[in-house]
């Protein structure tokens, strides 16, 4: 009889295992679709428009330009990825990539474009730690740091540079952000590499399995004996050292630069790091995705550029962007909630 | 005896912040004496006018006054709102678009309205604005701040695509002596902002909404449960910031005589230091009028120091970051909690 009984109950058991197993891999599934369909769908939209309405987008001198566009903006997005991932954020990417390119920009005209490169690189690491250590240390809220460090980077920027551009006047420097390899522009040829480095890095070293679980749970990492604070320094480092590296490739691209650049550059992204997949609860780092969302945002401004469309529009359009990309993201995560508990 | 135990009770106890409860029935000498004992804010702000005098003796002119009292409204009417908003846990960095695009509407309908006709329709389009930021909010349920940063570049953009980046002078001089006008040497704008101060200060402690709002503010769930309209609530507030910052605009654009897109850019910066730096602590559940009273005189004199002494205008970006920051990091120190609602 008590046999009999606990059989039954280990049967119910198995059976509500495998149910809540099957609901959670079709909760997965659904959550994949929302996030590939939120940025493929447009980019490929976004890409045929392109093609087929406007003049010149597929010229090679358009398409060099764009893919250069879209290798500095995933560069900021690679780092923003990985705070948002850690449910962080930075707002200061836009001031700390102005000041990185004036730094940059700088050191070239005095030692060189090898040191000038490596000077923004360092820069953007240290901006970054700033970010983190107040943030760890001082336990300031990250948008509420980084929207300090916002007004304070670009003040910094400011007196750096006096108000005044700054011209480059080495010709070596200022040809990397042009030059190719096989035909493919060098940023673009980085941002892949490094793209799947990170990706690699964050999927399969353990050093990427702490941060997802950081993400996903700090207090369950905590409990766990993950060093969380080392984990959220580490983040901010990178999304500052990401800017550090898209402001030495800004630099060679424009070759003049002045301390009011890539103001609202915070926007951009996290526009396309929440549009590729990367969902702002956290714990779901979507290099990939990023890199997509991208080139989609690089593809848009281009267009809007060639249509001549008042760059007045562009914000609109970055405004819209961003309120969709989030919308997709609670949607994604409204069904992925629904789909656990069983209902629908 | 017991009259002596309660008299240095009422002495210790003066000094420590759970005192109140204690004081309450010592009503008023008890009373003042506290509230003096927590305004260490006051205090600095003295020191700090004493201080910019001596060095600076034109510091005291009446033009000098009435000018800091003039920007000190500007900041303080929209910090009125954002101390309503903080207190619930929320924060809107959509500031300088509801600003510039309410002056606008101010300026392009003055020719052919009354004043009172252009005041209106200022403020209901702030309303509008708020109300669109507090369904975002509340229904997309998008993250406070990252919703209002899309926002504020989407209003932004409608501002520019208005005015075609122009600038729209307002030449009715009625509305400019209207908004300026001065008794003696108190602006009556500044009147109106302690009274829309005194309203917060009411709206916050002395209403059914203002209850709601710290409710939500402090615990959120728990307001939920308790059957609070937190929804209704969350909207209203952000309806009710929307209309302070169109009042703001109002004034800013009858002293600066006109209006357009970039008039109030980075002024959310201003705004929430105001706040923050007034003693609204940004975890919510409580909030200070009197303190965002101080906060917006003390930027608006340290500014005011800044520009007398000719520091350089670009220190007021890294002053005000790092005043803000510091602000938040001696809270989180002294309450060691920054955890921020809404934040991911």
């Amino acid at each position: 009889m008590a046999d009999s009984t606990a059989a039954v109950v280990e049967e119910l058991v198995d059976d509500d295992r495998k149910r809540s197993a099957e609901r959670a891999r079709k909760a997965e599934q659904r959550r994949r679709v929302f996030q590939n369909a939120g940025v493929l769908i447009p980019f490929i939209l976004v890409l045929l428009a392109g093609i087929f309405i406007i003049p010149n987008f597929i010229s090679s001198s358009n398409i060099t330009n764009m893919l250069v566009n879209a290798a500095i903006l995933a560069f900021v997005g690679y780092g923003m990825t990985v705070v948002i991932a850690v449910r962080g954020i930075d707002l200061s990417v836009g001031s700390a990539q102005a000041l990185t390119a004036c730094i940059t920009v700088a050191v070239v005209n005095s030692m060189g474009p090898l040191a000038g490169s490596l000077a923004g690189v360092v820069v953007g690491a240290l901006l970054g730690l700033v970010n983190g250590i107040l943030v760890t240390r001082f336990r300031v809220p990250g948008f509420i740091a980084t929207l300090s460090t916002l007004s304070v980077y670009r003040g910094v920027v400011l007196l750096f540079t006096g108000g005044a551009p700054i011209a480059s006047t080495s010709t070596g420097f200022n040809s990397i952000a042009t030059s190719s390899l096989l035909g493919v522009p060098v940023p673009f040829i980085a941002a892949v590499v490094l793209g799947i480095a990170m990706a690699f890095a964050l999927d399969r070293t353990r050093f990427g399995k702490h941060l997802v679980a950081v993400g996903g749970s700090p207090e369950s990492a905590l409990d766990t004996g993950v060093k969380i604070n080392r984990i959220l320094l580490f983040s901010y480092v990178a999304a500052g050292t990401g800017a550090g590296i898209a402001g030495v490739f800004l630099a060679s691209q424009l070759g003049v630069v002045n301390g009011s650049i890539s103001s609202g550059l915070e926007l951009e992204a996290i526009a396309i790091v929440v549009l590729g997949g990367t969902s702002m609860a956290g714990g779901r780092p979507r290099i990939g995705g990023t890199f997509i969302a991208a080139a989609l945002l690089s593809m848009i401004n281009s267009g809007l550029n060639l249509l001549n469309v008042p760059s007045f529009y562009q914000y609109v359009a970055l405004g819209a962007l961003l309120v969709f990309a989030l919308s997709i993201d609670g949607a994604q995560r409204s069904a992925v909630r629904r789909m656990l508990e069983g209902r629908n | 005896m017991t009259k002596n135990a309660a008299t240095q009770e009422r002495t210790i106890g003066a000094s420590r912040s759970r005192a109140s409860e204690e004081n309450s029935k010592q009503p008023l000498l008890g009373t003042i004496f506290d509230f003096a004992s927590r305004q260490y804010l006051l205090g600095i702000l003295v020191l700090l006018c004493i201080g910019v005098g001596i060095l600076k003796p034109a510091f005291w002119s009446g033009g000098n006054i009435s000018n800091v009292l003039f920007q000190a409204t500007f900041v303080g009417l929209a910090a009125c709102g954002m101390t309503l908003l903080i207190a619930g846990g929320i924060l809107d960095l959509s500031v300088g678009g509801v600003i510039a695009v309410s002056s606008i509407a101010v300026a392009t309908v003055l020719p052919y309205t009354t004043i009172g006709g252009a005041l209106a329709l200022a403020l209901v389009i702030g309303a509008l604005l708020g109300l669109f930021n507090g369904l975002l909010v509340t229904y997309v349920r998008i993250a406070p701040f990252i919703a209002t940063l899309g926002t504020l570049y989407l209003f932004l953009g409608v501002a520019f695509i208005w005015t075609s980046g122009n600038v729209v002078s307002i030449t009715s001089s009625n509305y400019r002596s209207f908004t300026t006008e001065t008794i003696g040497r108190i602006p009556v704008p500044f009147l109106i902002f302690i009274a829309a101060a005194f309203l917060t200060y009411c709206l916050l402690y002395r209403t059914y909404f203002g209850r709601t709002l710290r409710a939500f503010g402090s615990n959120e769930r728990a307001a939920v449960l308790a059957g609070m309209p937190v929804k209704r609530t969350k909207v209203l507030v952000f309806v009710v910031a929307g209309i302070c910052f169109a009042l703001a605009g109002v004034f800013m654009s009858g002293r600066l005589a006109s209006a357009e897109g970039n008039m109030a850019i980075g002024f959310e910066m201003d705004v929430i230091a105001a706040v923050v730096v007034g003693g609204t602590a940004l975890r919510g559940g409580r909030g200070t009028a009197f303190g965002t009273f101080v906060g917006a005189i003390l930027f608006a004199v340290l500014n005011n120091a800044l520009n007398l002494l000719g520091v350089a205008s670009y220190w007021q970006y890294v002053l005000t970051g790092t005043v803000l920051v510091t602000a938040i990091a001696i809270g989180a120190r002294r309450s060691s909690s920054a955890e921020v609602r809404g934040a991911g």
